[in-house]
């Protein structure tokens, strides 16, 4: 009987069939394989069925299992009866996914798949050879113990250690003598096969579940959930700004190998007021977003982007985090378990392939079961049904836990803002749930001050650098201190200035130690001055500063003098001793060191945002990607079929005859084509019309009309 | 979004907007769970803490009405994981009991074996426990209750003691409210105190601490042991309680450096009772002499580190702390609440001003410029010996006097910390001073002849910090003080501030000297009264010298 091959039952297969089984598998498209046999081995490739195995789930990979038992080509009815009846309609799905395919009307598995199973499938031992019979009936009389062991080979492992092949216990050779058992080694034993379906009562899977187990959990009101959720959104963008507040007051630096230390970790978990896990999760999502860097001289700083992002709603900043996290492939979770210690967060080591699928496994779930606080062991058991293949614990409940920080979920249970946003909905009605922002504070006899909500960023900004932060939350706590006043001078804040910003914002008048501690640092504030310059000059001769000073030919050093004997510029040294020279001075230069320089108000990194690659599944194609993939498919498999020599030569007369009649016909053609380096290529065209020594036509690779010179066509013939 | 007057924060602490309409009920609400940490003008804040959490768990709340006060006051929307974590904290009270078993004596118990195991593996706590009768009980060595309780507590597990107290020598004492009336707050303090077993009260300075003492000795109606600062101090609640209980003067006992009185009551001073004599504490036995009923520690904030000790040994006694200011430079405030007991009433000071109960008062620093030589001075002065340079010199004498006689007139006390400066003062002013060896007889003359307004004007030492009622005392003026200590300040203050017959208020004026470290120091310690909503007003010393 001949067989069919998979490349030809993909080849039969509809063009609607084809596309979707690329939109399951899309990693066989990119790249496009060149015709149906370059597809078949792309499909019967080992990563690409890992790939396909991992978006099965357990009933799926039950059933593929079993498959892997049956001799080929298999009917639909073993298949059957080896699992259960529901089976049928996963029949289907493993079909387009092109984990089986049809020969005739039985079914045969891609031949790779069984080595990706294993040589015992399902727990089940070797076959009985050939020349081997059991008789069943014989197990009625079977001798103590006999059973028990049976029993236990029977749901697999299939193999046995007994002590000694030579002398075995009456039972064991009881087995082995009527080939319920088979030596494998002098020491070991196996149950074949076929006892074993036998003892299974005919059946290979010992369980079916044909569907997800229930999710439980506690139930919650929708209400509550999103409250919650808000305060975790409003929290977590706080957490945000914070971060990157302190580490443009204080930038960590780097590790050699890349990352932030653990002692900066620890700093920064403190400073925001909650664990390492989560400080190192919001520090991560930051740095995808581009929001910090990894400057070049190793200081981790905000980007201007943060600066961006800081004006704009807290809607769409929240969106974007969501959205980025979503998608990354990178897991914050690892970082600080005892396993993984040289994992560091903005590190290079995070990436782990399949967590995004997962992600969305685990959020899917979420959504499909609103209002439910899931319970950590149900939730588990559900994704390792629906996703055996990726299914990790610690990823999942770091999902989960992520979900509850970002506020996709409030309480345990998806929130609406969450929902609509996984939805891909534009508007999450999130802006307007957040708590407005307060354009006031309330100062206090203590010289604290209280913003009674969100401020709004200008006031925040101010506030922040005249004053530290005591206590976070809804509400922020300021306190004034001498040192907090000192940073607002230092920022290029005024007393006065101080003095009148605070009226403005208080609701309640300034207490008066409070105006005094201010006009206190503000009189001692700036007493020293400290400054930088490029280049200085200095002589004992204050004759010669004063000349210096004067002589209009040195205008454009823009000289300062600092004291008698002192005077300063901005250009730098070489510039100024070229220029002293020409005036005709004989200035000599000294060690520069010691020239202070004084950091920049707030801190940026020079460099461009380099936010680190995503690793990721490959995304579902487009409608688009998928016809024209077939098409180019089925126009590769025709160009294939017509190997260049079949074309026969023509002389230009003849292919013009031959493509007027042609065209008139409306055939598909096969055309030898010279390109301009005098390599000939067959192209299957569909001709359209001939003017000017030119073929306008259509090519079905490209699918595109285009023109082909006529002089190079070097034959024609019509396309099979 | 509910517009409540509560803001919960994410570090636990929570801000009462006192404006607010709802503002009284939701005080009245967040207190049994809350710890008020300062109260000042606008916005007052609370913390929560596991011990106010299990305090409020002991008198019968539930997490579920603590998370619903907080749903329903807040403004914003509570973290979820804050109110898990409430709930966790409030869950671990109460798995632990001390129980008083028939035949072993004190027991602990717990219906959960594993933490059971986890506390009995605990290093501190493990040398307390002796023999395990079952599962679920362990017998605790005697005399082990008090410190047991302290050790479980900082494992985060306290124990619910059901172990009782014991009642002590009955005694018959009652309020007699004659030509006066127990106020409001000091009978719920006392009632508090009463229902909580052991424990603390916060009252400001003039608010009649003493009678709260005395309505928990009518509650307990048993032998008490008072313990106080000094002796002044002790003959003063000798005539409170004579004059507030039906307690005979025979009745009352003192027991001070001069005295050795054991009667039905008995007032001890913290120094007799830390006294030495040949390495021990002799005196300690006290405790011991009388089954008694109720002990009371006024001052709590002060009790020394042996009494301390041995109060972990009378955990089956009651125990009522008293306070104005419970904040202890050492940070043994801790160890104050899981010996004594949880704070049991506190109440704003601005608060008790509002009902008239305590003198308004106006505070008023006056910043004081050194001289160029005196800066020069200051600036190459030894470290350790700037404050008191900076504290004691001369423009201060001068700003003082000044102030001084500008009230002349009115009851004036003068407070310092440095004696050779009070000595000055003390003869600039022709006023006298009253020192630490000023004799006990001598102090209280003087101090009865300030109350009868012969002398008007007074230089004290920190003698006078604590316990010494000066009712007509309206002008304090602080020259100097014990470094940045906050309840120094705030007992200063608490001079003033019993109320006048003829409702005046009070002045109370901090002299400091301007860009030294006297001024820092200030700015600590007018912390704790800022954070009561004392705004201070700064003058400059000028101003009082030109006029």
């Amino acid at each position: 009987m001949s067989t069919t091959s998979f490349a030809d039952e993909l080849r039969a297969r509809s063009d609607a069939a084809i596309q979707q089984l690329f939109e399951l598998r899309p990693d066989l498209v990119t790249p496009l394989p060149s015709d149906f046999s370059a597809l078949a081995a792309r499909a019967n490739s080992t990563p690409s069925l890992i790939r396909a195995l991992e978006n099965l789930n357990k009933w799926q990979i039950d059933l593929i299992t079993a498959m892997c038992v049956l001799n080929e080509p298999f009917a639909k009815s073993e298949i059957l009866t080896i699992t259960d009846k529901s089976a049928a309609e996963e029949l289907d799905a493993l079909l387009s996914r092109g984990l089986i395919y049809e020969d005739g009307k039985k079914f045969r598995i891609v031949g790779n798949l069984r080595n990706l199973i294993g040589d015992e499938p399902a727990g089940l031992g070797p076959r009985l050879p050939a020349n081997l019979t059991v008789d069943y009936s014989l197990l009625a009389t079977a001798p103590e113990g006999a059973m028990v062991i049976l029993e236990r080979l029977m749901w697999g492992p299939p193999r046995g250690e007994i002590g000694n092949l030579k002398k075995p216990t009456p039972a064991i050779a009881w087995l082995l003598e009527r080939h319920f058992l088979l030596a494998m080694d002098s020491k070991t034993v196996v149950l074949p096969r076929e006892v074993a379906i036998h003892l299974r009562g005919g059946i290979v899977i010992r369980e079916v579940n044909g569907s997800a187990p229930e999710l439980t959990g506690t139930a919650r009101k929708e209400r509550e959930i999103d409250r919650a959720a808000i305060a975790n959104v409003s929290t977590f963008l706080r957490w945000c700004e914070e971060l990157a507040h302190n580490w443009s007051d204080e930038p960590p630096t780097a590790l050699r190998s890349g990352g932030l230390g653990v002692r900066d970790l620890k700093r920064t978990a403190e400073h925001l007021g909650v664990d390492e896990n989560c400080a190192a999760f919001v520090a991560e999502l930051l740095f995808i977003s581009g929001l910090i860097v990894i400057d070049t001289d190793d200081q981790i700083l905000p980007t201007t982007n943060f600066d961006i992002w800081l004006t704009r709603e807290l809607e769409e900043r929240w969106h974007g985090l969501v959205s980025l996290w979503i998608e990354t492939s990178r897991v914050s979770g690892l970082i600080g378990k005892v396993e993984s210690k040289n994992v560091a967060p903005l590190g290079p080591e995070l990436d782990r392939a399949g967590v995004p699928a997962l992600r969305r496994s685990v959020l899917k779930i979420l959504q499909s079961h609103p209002e439910l606080d899931p319970d950590k062991n149900s939730f588990a058991s559900v994704i390792k049904w629906i996703s055996p293949q990726r299914f990790n614990q610690d990823y999942v409940e770091w999902t989960l836990r992520e979900a509850e920080w970002l506020g996709i979920t409030g309480q345990g249970a998806i929130s609406s803002f969450g929902n609509s946003l996984l939805n891909g909905a534009e508007e999450l009605g999130l802006q307007a749930a957040l708590p407005k922002p307060v354009d006031h504070i309330l100062i206090q006899a203590d010289n604290s001050a209280v913003a009674p909500g969100p401020l709004t960023i200008e006031i925040s900004n101010m506030i922040g650098t005249i004053a530290d932060i005591e206590s976070r939350g809804g509400a922020t706590v300021y306190r004034f201190s001498e040192a907090s006043i000192r940073r607002g001078l230092d920022h290029g804040q005024t007393g006065e200035a101080i003095k009148e910003f605070l009226k403005k914002t208080s609701k309640t008048p300034i207490p008066q130690p409070l105006e005094y501690l201010i006009a206190d640092v503000a009189k001692r504030h700036g007493k020293l001055r400290i400054g930088s310059s490029n280049t200085y000059l200095r002589c004992e001769d204050e004759g010669l500063i004063a000349q210096i000073l004067h002589d209009t030919s040195l205008d454009h050093l823009r000289m300062r003098k600092l004291a008698p004997q002192v005077l300063i510029t901005d250009v730098d040294l070489h510039e100024a001793i070229t220029a002293l020279r020409e005036a005709g001075y004989m200035p000599a230069s000294e060690n520069s060191t010691g020239i202070l320089i004084s950091a920049p108000t707030v801190r940026r990194a020079k460099s461009r945002p380099k936010p680190p690659r995503i690793l990721s599944e490959i995304g579902t194609p487009t409608q688009t990607v998928l016809t024209s993939a077939v098409r180019a498919l089925r126009a590769g498999e025709r160009a294939t079929s017509h190997k260049p020599r079949d074309v026969p030569r023509t002389t230009a007369n003849q292919t013009l005859e031959l493509l007027h009649q042609f065209i008139e016909d409306q055939t598909t053609l096969t055309i030898g084509y010279a390109d301009t380096n005098g390599g000939v290529s067959n192209r299957v065209i569909d001709p359209i019309s001939i003017s000017l020594g030119t073929l306008l036509a259509k090519d079905h690779t490209t699918g595109e009309v285009q023109t082909f010179r006529i002089p190079r066509i070097t034959g024609v013939s019509a396309a099979e | 979004m509910s517009d409540g007057p509560l803001i919960v924060q994410s570090d636990k602490t929570l801000l009462l907007d006192v404006d607010h309409l709802l503002s009284d009920e939701c005080r009245r609400a967040i207190a049994s769970f809350a710890e008020l940490e300062k109260s000042p003008e606008h916005i007052h804040t609370y913390r929560l803490t596991p011990l106010g959490l299990w305090n409020a768990r002991a008198a019968g709340q539930d997490a579920e009405t603590v998370i619903d006060v907080l749903l329903k006051y807040s403004r914003y929307a509570v973290p979820h994981a804050l109110l898990v974590d409430i709930a966790d904290t409030m869950s671990r009270y109460g798995r632990l009991r001390l129980e008083a078993h028939p035949v072993h004596g004190l027991v602990l118990v717990s219906n959960d074996p594993a933490v059971l195991k986890e506390v009995t593996r605990g290093k501190k706590v493990a040398p307390m426990l002796g023999l395990q009768l079952d599962e679920e009980t362990i017998v605790v060595h005697p005399g082990q209750r008090g410190f047991l309780k302290q050790a479980l507590l900082k494992l985060g597990w306290p124990a619910e003691d059901f172990a009782g107290y014991v009642d002590g020598e009955h005694h018959e004492i009652d309020l007699v409210q004659e030509g006066w009336q127990i106020r409001k707050y000091q009978e719920l303090a006392a009632e508090g105190f009463w229902h909580g077993g052991s424990g603390v009260v916060v009252l400001p300075c003039g608010a009649g601490k003493t009678i709260v003492g005395a309505a928990a000795m009518a509650h307990a109606k048993a032998t008490t042991l008072i313990l106080v600062t000094n002796t002044v101090a002790a003959r003063q609640w000798r005539d409170e309680l004579l004059k507030r209980t039906t307690l005979h003067e025979d009745e009352i006992g003192e027991y001070s450096g001069a005295k050795k009185e054991i009667r039905p009551v008995t007032i001890a001073t913290y120094q007799v009772m830390t006294t030495k004599k040949q390495g021990i504490y002799a005196h300690l036995d006290l405790f011991d002499a009388i089954d008694w009923g109720l002990i009371i520690y006024d001052e709590v904030h002060l009790l020394p580190a042996p009494i301390f000790r041995f109060t972990a040994d009378i955990q089956s006694r009651r125990r009522l702390g008293l306070t104005a200011t419970l904040v202890r430079e050492d940070g043994m405030e801790g160890e104050v609440f899981s010996l004594i007991g949880p704070k049991r009433f506190d109440v704003p000071w601005r608060e008790i001003e509002a009902q008239g109960y305590i003198a308004p008062a106006d505070c008023v620093e006056v910043r004081v410029t050194l001289t160029d030589a005196e800066r020069l001075a200051y600036a190459t002065a030894e470290p350790e010996e700037r404050y008191r340079f900076c504290a004691t010199t001369q423009t201060k004498l001068r700003v003082a006097v000044e102030l001084a006689n500008k009230h002349d007139g009115e009851q004036v006390l003068v407070i310092g910390q440095y004696l050779d400066q009070l000595d000055a003062i003390g003869e600039a002013l022709g006023a006298p001073v009253i020192k630490g060896d000023t004799p006990v007889k001598e102090r209280e003359r003087l101090f009865g002849l300030y109350r009868t307004g012969e002398i008007t004007c007074l230089v004290v030492s920190k003698v006078a910090n604590f316990s010494i009622d000066l009712p007509e005392a309206t002008i304090a003026i602080q020259v100097s003080g014990t470094f940045g200590s906050r309840q120094e300040e705030a007992q200063r203050l608490g001079r003033v501030l019993r109320p006048k017959s003829d409702g005046r208020g009070a002045r109370f004026y901090s002299v400091v000297a301007r860009d030294t470290v006297d001024q820092d120091f200030a700015q600590n310690r007018q912390r704790f009264l800022a954070e009561q909503g004392y705004a201070y007003r700064i003058i400059d010393a000028d101003e009082i010298l030109n006029s």
